[in-house]
């Protein structure tokens, strides 16, 4: 029971505000997803089980706490950072509680009607024309220029994480913000000797897997997952890894493999905004197109 | 791309014939060698001649800081009392000391400049002389990162350039590079852009600058700069203005002396003496210049070496193919701008490919011209070529532009 996955009349004895909770519908590494309803609204519950570890009991402790802050931090960051394109709290504010002598952490966010674009990547879909293509490009670039003003990195842009809605105001919607990066605040990870950082592996910057990372991270880290979001988006490859890879692989090829260019699987877009999207996926950062102002007026001019 | 004028002592004409003919697009003009006074005048006539030219002033902060002889050759920037009002001797520990005297430099040396009839305005430096992991870095980062803050403040605003400039010696150091230009593209307040000086300590040694690291390393800048949406405005770029452009960059300049057409901070040290060089002839086919007499020489069974530009009409052959000294710098800037118009496209993987095939051709010229002149003068022969070649490979390495195609593993 890896995520923990909770039977709904468990969550209703714990969390009081819900009038409903209905069966877990996403699950994955120690979180679980529930539509909840809440005074009437629908509602996305996220519960996280607190991971355990053996040892020293002031580090166990320690490492719970990480958990707990982690989540009272993603749902700070939501509170400072509202914009359509980012996803919104609930109605539940993050309420901790033990079941079977496990410790659980939940809150709510808004209910969202849709995919995520893993789920339509998988389908069997036409690809997507240039206009979705650069609605969800701009989507994220304002999540990013969002966080960032806040001092935040989002560290973990990928095709599961963004979910095309049905609402036309709001076509692309950014969720979990579980392992943002504040760049002013003191590092969340009590573990540095774990080198991997927390972002999933096939969308992690190449710069993310230096050892010294959290001194030079800034949100070009998230220009690079967002182009590797929106090449996969556009063109249904990803553009370094392949199916088979393992882990050390993807990152070799991460670290060292120049990208497939956009434009070998979409000859149909514009050179601008292929090229636009390739800017992205550079190794080094300071190469990446970064001027925001720039990135959105581009954007306009080939839309 | 467009090409200015690298201002100098005895400018005579040379600005004024080189806008006139339409072979430079504007003038950098130096402090050094121009009173404020005259230089409001020459301003003046720049404006008549061409209402659209850019004009720049290089307020030459860099020489209070870094040129410590006490005979230093400082000329109007040391003597005239106006351009007192930004330039003062700074030594590091001032600069180390904390913001209010770079801001104090900063705002004195923009205003100053914002009340002359300049099209944009350079902001004060020091030059980073060894590396970039040294406290001159940090302080030419606080230089430019606090530029932008005060451009934002100008009125009436104009386009601000910070400056850049740094030793060939620090362009070796690559990842050292890559993280000062990680830094520098992150600015809270950018600038309009940047105005990029590469430090030679010897202006007549050729491969000097003329070396793949420094020349891949100066294409990087240009290009990282540019993607980020900064103007890069290259100082003393000479023969590598057409490079900087495939790489991205805006402006090239060059002037009538060596030390024109090289940055160093030797300009303002004590005078050793010498005589006045041979006049040269830049050719687009070699990618370099040869002494008016081997130009001489090969022009009657070598023609191909000629550009076949107006300027060539400067070296008549009636008189040994010698041109009136002060005529030498304008063939120079008409063939750097034709150079710039062969081989800029808006592609840069395209561009490469036409600098390559243009060395290429050199190379292949270079044995011809050798079959007539057994022994070029030291600075006309092709050292230059390889370094060219290993520069624009380096470069595109650097700058990641190579792709691969998803078979391949």
């Amino acid at each position: 029971m890896q995520s923990g996955v909770l039977n709904p009349d468990t969550l209703k004895h714990h969390i009081r505000d819900l009038d409903f909770v209905g069966p877990c519908c996403d699950s994955g590494g120690y979180k679980s997803v529930y539509i909840a309803r809440v005074a009437g609204r629908k509602e996305a519950l996220k519960v996280l089980r607190i991971r355990k570890i053996e040892g020293d009991p002031d580090i166990v402790e320690a490492f719970c706490d990480e958990q707990v802050t982690r989540v009272k931090r993603e749902v700070k960051a939501l509170k400072e950072c509202h914009i359509p394109e980012l996803v919104k709290l609930g109605t539940v504010a993050p309420v901790e509680f033990d079941y079977n002598d496990e410790k659980y952490i939940a809150y709510s966010e808004e209910f969202l009607e849709g995919s995520d674009l893993r789920k339509l990547i998988n389908s069997e879909r036409p690809l997507p024309v240039i206009g979705e293509v650069i609605q969800l490009f701009q989507s994220l670039l304002k999540c990013i220029q969002k966080l960032w003003q806040h001092g935040y990195v989002h560290r973990d842009i990928k095709p599961a994480n963004v979910i095309k809605t049905t609402d036309p105001d709001r076509p692309f919607v950014l969720l979990d913000l579980g392992i943002a990066y504040a760049v002013h605040e003191t590092s969340l990870t009590l573990r540095h000797d774990e080198r991997m950082p927390l972002a999933t592996y096939r969308y992690l910057a190449p710069e993310m897997m230096q050892p010294d990372f959290r001194e030079h991270i800034d949100y070009r880290t998230d220009l690079y997952t967002t182009g590797m979001t929106v090449f996969e988006y556009a063109s249904g490859q990803h553009p370094l890894a392949k199916g088979s890879d393992d882990l050390m692989r993807t990152i070799s090829r991460a670290l060292r493999q120049a990208p497939v260019p956009l434009k070998h699987y979409r000859n149909d877009f514009p050179d601008s905004f292929c090229d636009l999207v390739d800017g992205l996926l550079k190794k080094k950062p300071a190469l990446r197109p970064a001027n925001m102002a720039m990135l959105f007026r581009k954007l306009e001019e080939i839309s | 791309m467009r090409l200015l004028a690298q201002h100098g002592a005895s400018n005579g004409d040379k600005v004024a014939e080189g806008m006139r003919k339409g072979y430079i697009d504007g003038v950098i003009y130096s402090p050094r060698d121009i009173s404020a006074e005259n230089l409001r005048e020459q301003l003046a006539e720049d404006i008549r001649i061409n209402p659209d030219a850019t004009l720049l002033f290089d307020p030459q902060y860099y020489a209070g800081h870094n040129v410590v002889d006490p005979e230093a050759r400082l000329g109007r920037l040391g003597t005239c009392e106006e351009y007192g009002k930004y330039f003062r001797q700074r030594r590091r520990r001032e600069l180390e000391s904390g913001r209010p005297v770079l801001i104090k430099d900063i705002n004195d040396c923009l205003q100053f400049q914002n009340e002359l009839r300049l099209s944009g305005i350079i902001g004060p430096n020091i030059v980073i002389t060894r590396s970039f992991d040294s406290i001159e870095a940090v302080i030419a980062k606080n230089f430019i990162r606090l530029t932008g803050r005060a451009s934002a403040k100008l009125k009436p605003a104009k386009p601000v350039y910070a400056t850049l400039a740094l030793s060939r010696e620090a362009l070796l150091d690559k990842r050292e590079l890559v993280d000062f230009l990680t830094d520098i593209t992150l600015l809270d307040d950018p600038p309009k852009g940047f105005y990029v000086l590469v430090e030679s300590r010897n202006v007549d040694a050729r491969s000097d600058i003329l070396n793949a690291d420094v020349i891949a390393g100066w294409m990087l800048i240009n290009y990282t700069l540019s993607v980020n949406g900064y103007e890069v405005i290259n100082g003393y770029s000479d023969i590598l203005t057409p490079f900087l452009g495939i790489a991205g960059g805006t402006v090239g300049a060059t002037g009538w002396w060596s030390n024109l057409r090289t940055f160093s901070l030797n300009r303002f040290q004590a005078a050793s003496g010498g005589r006045l060089p041979i006049q040269r002839y830049l050719s687009k086919l070699l990618l370099n210049r040869i002494t008016f007499f081997e130009l001489d020489q090969l022009r009657s069974v070598y023609p191909r070496v000629l550009n076949g530009l107006e300027t060539d009409d400067i070296y008549p052959e009636e008189t040994g193919s010698q041109p009136d000294r002060s005529e030498e710098v304008l063939q120079a800037w008409q063939t750097i701008m034709s150079l710039n118009k062969d081989l800029i496209t808006d592609n840069t993987l395209a561009s490469l490919k036409r600098c390559r095939q243009a060395i290429k051709r050199a190379e292949v010229a270079y044995d011809e011209v050798e079959s007539y002149i057994t022994r070029l003068d030291p600075r006309s022969n092709r050292d230059h070529l390889p370094a060219m070649l290993e520069g624009l490979r380096l470069f595109a390495d650097l700058a990641e532009l190579e792709t691969t195609l998803p078979d391949a593993d």
